[in-house]
C-alpha cells in the first residue's frame, strides 16, 4: 500500500542529501542568516552593476588626461595620447569581462586596488584619508537634526492645530522642500560675501591651515569651527523631514487605545509622553535613522564641494571627473556596504523590537 | 602680586600684537589652482595628480623652465638659462645662471638638466621627438644632440621645467641605457622603471624657484608657498609668501568677490564677470589662441562643397555670436585662416593678409552663393539643394561648456533665420569629442587653434585630432569630420596634414612661413571648419591689493607654457598695491 508523502512546504528545491537538505532548511528558515545572505548578494549585485555602469560613462581616464594635456599643456593630440597611454596603468582596450574578473579577484583578497590617475596610491589609503571627515560632519549633522526633529515633531503633535504647530509645519515644509546646496549657496553668497558675517576663505577646508593636526584644544576647536557650516547645512536640509515624520507618527500614536487607557488610569502627562507615546512614535523614526546612516557617505558630494571640505563626497566628485575607475569603485563599494549594513541592522533591530516581522519560513 | 599679574598680561598682549604686526608685514599674494590632498596629491612632478598648481602655470614658481617665450616680441627670455642656442652642428647648447641653489641646498647644475630630460623620456615628454640625447658639458652647460632641430623643438626644450638630480637622479641614471637602446612603452624594463617612477613619492618638493612648497603648508583650503632664499629671482620677487587657494571656478568665485583671492586664471561665465566688474575688479583679457568653431561632417552632403561652407560663414554674424557667448572676451575671428589673429602678423606676409577673406556678415552674399550652385528656397523659406534635399541638420555641442553652448544656440538661431533648419542638441562634454572622433555628427561645435606660438600646431586640431586621429583614446570607428587632406586651392595642390607637420620641422624659418602661408590661404578658401570667435581670458584682478601692468601690456599675450602671471610674480612684475 502506497503511503502518502508528507506535505512539503513550498520553497526552493532542496539538495538531495539529507544532511545538506537539513542544513539548507535550517539556514533558509533562520531569519538572521537569510537576511545576512541577502545583504551579501545585494552587495555583490551592486558592485557588479556599478562596475559596468561606470565603464559605460562617456570618456575614460586616458581620454580625460589627453584633454587635460591638450588644453592645459598645449600638446598635440598625438603627443598627449602617447604620454597618457604610457603613464596610466590602464588599457581601454582590455575586455570588460577580463577587467571584471580581475577586479573581483582583488576584492576577494581584500584589495581595492591602485588609483589609476594617482599612480601607486592605494584606493584604501585614499578612502581612509577622506572618509572620517565625512562620517564626522554628516554624522554629526544627522544626529543633531534627528534629535531636534524628534523633539520639535513631538511638540507639534502635542500642540496640533495651534499657531505653534502651523508655524513649525510651515517651517518644516520649507526646509524639506529646498535642496541643501541652495542653503549652502545662500549662506556663502549672502551671509558671507554680501553681508560679511564670516570670512568665506577662513572657514574653507577641514581645519585652520596654520595648525598641525593633533589632539589639542586649538586643533579640535578649529575642526569644529570648520565643520560648523557644513553641519548646519545638513541639519537645515534634513530637519524638516524628521519633524514632519515625528509629528505624524506621534499624532497617530496619540489616537491609540492604550494611550486613552493610560489617560483613564490617571497617569501623568510626562509618564504617558515618555513611556507610551514617545517610545512607540519614535520606533519608525529609528528605522529611518538606521537607513539614513547608510546614506551618510553618499549624501555629501555637493556640500563638501561648496565648502572645500575634503571628505569622501569631494573625493568621489574628483574621481568621477577624472574617470578614476578604481577609486570610484572603492567609494561606491563603501557606500554600498554602509547602506546595506545599516539596512541589515535596521532589519535585525526591528525584528528584535517587533517579532511580527520575523514571519516566514516557519518562524 | 596683582601688579605682577597685570604686567604679565600687558607683556602677553604686546607679544601677541608684535606677532600680529610682523605677520602683517609679511607680503602675500593670493592666487588659486585646484589640487588634490595627499595621498592622492603628492610631490612627484613626473606623475599625474602632483600638487604643482598647474603644470604650465604656477609650477614655474618652484621648478622654473630654462626660458620663457615672450609671445608679444617673438623671443625668449632666460629663466634658469643664462644663454642658449643652436651651435654650428645644429645641436642645442644651454648655459645655466650661476649661484642658484635648490631648496635642499644643492646647486643647480647642468646635471639637473640631464636628469630632467632623461627622466622625462620615461613619461613621454614630447621634446624627445626632436632630441637624441643630452649631456652635461660642464657644471653649468648642457648640450642636446638634436635629431630634428626646429624652432618648435627649441620651444619644447626651453619651456621644460627643470627638476633636481638630488630627487630624480637615480631614475635618470637608470633611464639612460633605455634611451640609448631606444626602449619604449611595452618593453618590460621600460615599463617597470616607469611604474617605479610614477609610484615614487618624494617627501617634499625640492625647489629651484623663488618659492617652495612645504608639506605642512598643504591643506584642504590652500597651499602656502614660502620663500626659497637660494632660488631663482628670490631677491627680485615682491612677495614673501604665495597663497594658492584650492578650487575650480565655482569654488573660487566667492573668494574673488570677498577680496580674499586677488587673481584667478579660471574662466568665468559673463554674469559672474559682471559681478566682478560691479565689485570694482579689473578683468584681464589675454588671448587663448583658440576658440569654438563650427565643424561640419564632410561625408554629409552638401557640407563637402566649399561653396556651402563659405555661404554658412557669411550667414553667421560672428561678432554677435562671440558677444552673446562670452561678452567682451568672445572676439570674432578675423583672418579665418585656421589660427589666431594674434599670430598672423608674425607668420603671414602683408600681401597674404590683404587677400584673406574675412567673411564679414553678409546674408545676401550667402544666399547668392547658394543660388549660384542651384539651391532654392522652399515655400516655407527653408533652403533645398540642387537635388531637392531640405537643409535640415542637427548641431551638437558639449552642454557643460556654457560659452560653447551659447555659441551653438546662437549659430542655430542665426542659421535658422537664414533659412536652414538646424536643431541644436547638447551632449555630455566627455562624450561629445568621442562623437566627433567617431564621425557621429552632422554639425558640431569644437575648438579651432591651440595655445602654441606655432601655427602648425593649430592646424593639427582640425586636420589631425578631429579628422581621424582622435579615436586613439577611444573605442570608436574613427574618421572624424572626414575631410580629404589632399586639397586643391588657388595656390595649387597641398596635403594639409603633411604641410601642418612640416611647418614645424627644420631650421629654415622662411620655408616654414611659406608652408604656413599656403595652409592659411587654403584654409581661408576652403573653410574645412568655420572658426567663430577667439576666447580671451576674463581673469579678475583685484588692483586694491595688487599692482600689475595695465591691461594692454604685451605681457598679457603670453599663453600656454609661458603664462603671464607666474612670469610677473617671478620677475617682480606684480607687487602689493601701493608698495
Amino acid at each position: 500500500m502506497a503511503t502518502e508523502s508528507p506535505a512539503v512546504p513550498s520553497g526552493p528545491a532542496a539538495p538531495s542529501f539529507p544532511i545538506a537538505r537539513h542544513a539548507f532548511r535550517r539556514f533558509y528558515t533562520n531569519y538572521t542568516a537569510r537576511t545576512v545572505l541577502q545583504a551579501i548578494v545585494t552587495i555583490w549585485a551592486v558592485i557588479t552593476f556599478t562596475f559596468f555602469l561606470i565603464r559605460l560613462m562617456p570618456g575614460n581616464p586616458v581620454e580625460v588626461y589627453v584633454d587635460f594635456l591638450v588644453n592645459q599643456q598645449n600638446m598635440t593630440y598625438d603627443e598627449a595620447y602617447s604620454r597618457a597611454a604610457s603613464q596610466f596603468r590602464f588599457d581601454p582596450n582590455v575586455s570588460l569581462v577580463t577587467q571584471y574578473v580581475e577586479y573581483m579577484g582583488q576584492l576577494l583578497r581584500g584589495d581595492l586596488g591602485l588609483s589609476i590617475t594617482s599612480s601607486g596610491t592605494r584606493v584604501i589609503d585614499q578612502i581612509a584619508r577622506f572618509l572620517p571627515w565625512t562620517i564626522f560632519s554628516v554624522g554629526l549633522g544627522l544626529l543633531i537634526s534627528f534629535t531636534l526633529g524628534v523633539i520639535l515633531g513631538t511638540i507639534m503633535a502635542y500642540k496640533r492645530n495651534t499657531a505653534i504647530d502651523h508655524a513649525l509645519s510651515f517651517l518644516a515644509s520649507v526646509l524639506s522642500a529646498v535642496p541643501n546646496y541652495i542653503w549652502g549657496l545662500f549662506i556663502i553668497l549672502v551671509l558671507g560675501v554680501q553681508l560679511n558675517l564670516f570670512s568665506v576663505g577662513g572657514l574653507r577646508g577641514n581645519y585652520d591651515p596654520s595648525l598641525q593636526p593633533g589632539f589639542t584644544l586649538e586643533f579640535i576647536g578649529s575642526v569644529l569651527k570648520h565643520a560648523f557650516l557644513p553641519v548646519l547645512i545638513y541639519v537645515i536640509g534634513s530637519i524638516g523631514g524628521w519633524m514632519l515624520n515625528m509629528r505624524n507618527s506621534t499624532v497617530s500614536t496619540l489616537g491609540e487605545d492604550y494611550v486613552n487607557v493610560a489617560r483613564a488610569r490617571g497617569l501623568t502627562s510626562s509618564r504617558i509622553l515618555l513611556a507610551y507615546v514617545g517610545r512607540n512614535a519614535a520606533l519608525p523614526m529609528f528605522t529611518l535613522l538606521a537607513i539614513n546612516i547608510g546614506f551618510i557617505i553618499g549624501g555629501s558630494v555637493i556640500i563638501e564641494e561648496l565648502f572645500v571640505y575634503k571628505g569622501i563626497g569631494s573625493f568621489l566628485f574628483w574621481s568621477i571627473t577624472q574617470r578614476d575607475y578604481t577609486s570610484m569603485q572603492g567609494v561606491f563599494l563603501i557606500i554600498t556596504i554602509s547602506v546595506v549594513v545599516s539596512n541589515l541592522l535596521a532589519d535585525l533591530l526591528y525584528s528584535r523590537l517587533d517579532p511580527r516581522v520575523r514571519v516566514s519560513g516557519g518562524k | 602680586m596683582q601688579k605682577k599679574l597685570v604686567l604679565f598680561f600687558v607683556c602677553l598682549l604686546l607679544t601677541i600684537s608684535f606677532g600680529a604686526v610682523s605677520a602683517q608685514d609679511e607680503t602675500t599674494i593670493n592666487i588659486a589652482w585646484p589640487y588634490q590632498l595627499p595621498p592622492s596629491g603628492h610631490f612627484n612632478s613626473f606623475a599625474t595628480d602632483v600638487i604643482n598648481l598647474g603644470g604650465n602655470t604656477y609650477q614655474d614658481l618652484m621648478e622654473p623652465p630654462l626660458a620663457v617665450y615672450m609671445w608679444g616680441q617673438g623671443e625668449y627670455e632666460g629663466m634658469l638659462a643664462e644663454s642658449f642656442g643652436f651651435d654650428e652642428n645644429n645641436n642645442y647648447v644651454v648655459t645655466l645662471k650661476e649661484g642658484i641653489t635648490w631648496s635642499d641646498g644643492t646647486p643647480v647644475t647642468a646635471e639637473d638638466v640631464v636628469t630632467t630630460f632623461n627622466t622625462g623620456y620615461l613619461i613621454g615628454m614630447p621634446v624627445w621627438a626632436y632630441i637624441d640625447s643630452v649631456e652635461a658639458v660642464d657644471d653649468l652647460t648642457a648640450s642636446f644632440t638634436m635629431g630634428a632641430p626646429s624652432p618648435l623643438a627649441e620651444y619644447r626644450l626651453l619651456t621644460t621645467q627643470i627638476r633636481p638630480t638630488s630627487v630624480y637622479g637615480d631614475f635618470a641614471e637608470r633611464a639612460k641605457p633605455l634611451i640609448e637602446a631606444g626602449a619604449a612603452s611595452g618593453d618590460a624594463e621600460f615599463d617597470a622603471l616607469l611604474t617605479e617612477l610614477t609610484s615614487f613619492r618624494p617627501e617634499t618638493y625640492v625647489s629651484a624657484g623663488p618659492y617652495v612648497m612645504l608639506p605642512e603648508n598643504v591643506s584642504a583650503a590652500n597651499v602656502v608657498l614660502v620663500k626659497n632664499e637660494g632660488g631663482l629671482n628670490a631677491d627680485i620677487v615682491n612677495f614673501d609668501r604665495v597663497v594658492a587657494w584650492n578650487g575650480e571656478t565655482a569654488d573660487v568665485t566667492p573668494l574673488v568677490l570677498d577680496g580674499q583671492l586677488w587673481y584667478a586664471t579660471h574662466g568665468f561665465p559673463p554674469a559672474t564677470e559682471q559681478a566682478f566688474v560691479d565689485a570694482g575688479l579689473d578683468i584681464l583679457r589675454g588671448p587663448s589662441y583658440s576658440g569654438p568653431a563650427l565643424y561640419l561632417n564632410h561625408s554629409v552632403p552638401p557640407f563637402d562643397r566649399p561653396e556651402v561652407r563659405q555661404a554658412l560663414a557669411y550667414a553667421i554674424d560672428r561678432e554677435q555670436n562671440g558677444f552673446v557667448s562670452l561678452g567682451e572676451s568672445g572676439i570674432a575671428n578675423e583672418c579665418m585662416c585656421g589660427f589666431s589673429d594674434n599670430l598672423t602678423e608674425l607668420w603671414l606676409p602683408e600681401e597674404t593678409l590683404d587677400t584673406l577673406n574675412t567673411y564679414d556678415y553678409d546674408p545676401e552674399q550667402a544666399a547668392a552663393i547658394l543660388e549660384g550652385i542651384g539651391f532654392t528656397r522652399g515655400d516655407d523659406g527653408v533652403w533645398m539643394d540642387d537635388q531637392g534635399n531640405r537643409m535640415a541638420f542637427e548641431l551638437t555641442f558639449p552642454s557643460e561648456f556654457l560659452d560653447w553652448a551659447a555659441a551653438a544656440e546662437n549659430v542655430t538661431q542665426q542659421l535658422n533665420d537664414f533659412g536652414f533648419e538646424i536643431t541644436a542638441r547638447g551632449v555630455q562634454f566627455q562624450q561629445h569629442p568621442q562623437d566627433i572622433y567617431d564621425s557621429n555628427f552632422q554639425m558640431a561645435i569644437r575648438n579651432w587653434g591651440t595655445g602654441s606660438p606655432f601655427p602648425g600646431q593649430s592646424f593639427l586640431e582640425p586636420y589631425n585630432r578631429y579628422n581621424g586621429q582622435g579615436e586613439l583614446a577611444g573605442e570608436g570607428v574613427g574618421g572624424g569630420m572626414r575631410f580629404n587632406p589632399d586639397v586643391t586651392y588657388s595656390g595649387g595642390e597641398l596635403n594639409v596634414y603633411d604641410a601642418s607637420i612640416a611647418s614645424g620641422e627644420g631650421l629654415d624659418l622662411e620655408a616654414q612661413q611659406a608652408l604656413v602661408d599656403q595652409l592659411a590661404v587654403s584654409f581661408n578658401e576652403l573653410l574645412p571648419v568655420i572658426p567663430l570667435w577667439e576666447r580671451y581670458g576674463n581673469n579678475p584682478l583685484n588692483r586694491e591689493f595688487l599692482d600689475a601692468p595695465a591691461g594692454d601690456d604685451p605681457i598679457y599675450t603670453n599663453s600656454g607654457a609661458d603664462h603671464f602671471m607666474p612670469y610677473l610674480i617671478m620677475t617682480g612684475g606684480v607687487a602689493p598695491a601701493g608698495s
